[in-house]
């Protein structure tokens, strides 16, 4: 149960947190599980293709909400006094600039 | 069934559109008197009873995307890479990306919006809002076009 005072913390802390953990679970493939389309089987960990192309995105959210809902839980439960000056806009923003990241990442798609 | 859900899918992203746009242009451009066009209604609706509506569409289209995105992975982007279309595919993996942001935005936004009076986080709100609509109307886009390219070739 989050406290009500905690739950600013709690949600600004997860948007940001989860934003940078998706980012990096895509970029170092750091996802939960994986899933065979073809085959229709979900396997623990990153596991390569095997017959048909191995989807990891299932994989990434899961490993950025788990790790996200963490790092905010734990945030929340520290004394007010450290966490009062958190600025609400970090839900926003820490997002934002990973979009742009995406975009980065993703340039060569729209650039050949 | 996979055609039943893509339907549904894009049934429920027109709602997700219509709703998250009616609650940005509120926000970003509130009509200042008695709306009396088309436009100036759309911009005059009451931003906060579109908040709930706009996160369980949001997490059910989603849902329903994530649903239907192996047979895209099997049937339609393997023939993007085939045929070369770059833009398209790359167009396709931003939205995934956009997606899973929004959706570890949705807490913030919900909770942002639960107190619509709170004066200090009505920036929060609006970009929230603004960046929810933004991802939405790109999926949709995407989604439209490459269902336009491709479908599902069933």
């Amino acid at each position: 149960m989050i406290a009500a005072r905690s739950k600013p913390v709690f949600v600004i802390t997860f948007a940001a947190a989860y934003a940078i953990l998706y980012v990096v679970s895509v970029q170092y493939n750091l996802a939960l599980f994986t899933y065979h389309a073809a085959t229709e089987e979900f396997h623990f960990l990153v596991q390569p293709a095997a017959d048909g192309p191995a989807m990891y995105w299932y994989g990434w959210l899961a490993t950025s909400a788990l790790g996200a809902s963490a790092i905010a839980a734990l945030t929340s439960w520290l004394p007010s006094a450290s966490t009062k000056r958190l600025w609400s806009g970090l839900a926003w923003s820490t997002p934002l600039v990973v979009m742009i990241v995406f975009v980065y990442i993703l340039r060569r798609y729209f650039m050949q | 069934m996979i055609v039943a859900l893509l339907i549904l899918h894009g049934l429920l992203a027109v709602a997700l559109l219509g709703a998250v746009t009616h609650q940005a242009l509120s926000v970003w451009l509130p009509a200042r008197k008695t709306a009396s066009s088309f436009v100036a209604r759309m911009r005059g609706v009451t931003a906060t009873s579109y908040v709930n509506a706009i996160v369980v569409l949001y997490a059910l289209t989603a849902l329903l995307g994530g649903i239907i995105y192996p047979t895209y992975r099997l049937n339609v982007r393997i023939v993007l890479e085939q045929m070369q279309l770059h833009v398209p595919n790359g167009a396709f993996e931003l939205k995934e990306h956009f997606v899973a942001l929004g959706l570890g935005m949705l807490p913030a936004y919900w909770y942002f919006w639960r107190a619509p009076e709170a004066i200090e986080h009505a920036r929060a709100r609006a970009v929230l809002t603004a960046i929810l609509a933004f991802i939405v109307w790109w999926g949709f886009l995407v989604g439209h076009v490459l269902n336009n390219i491709r479908g599902f070739d069933l």
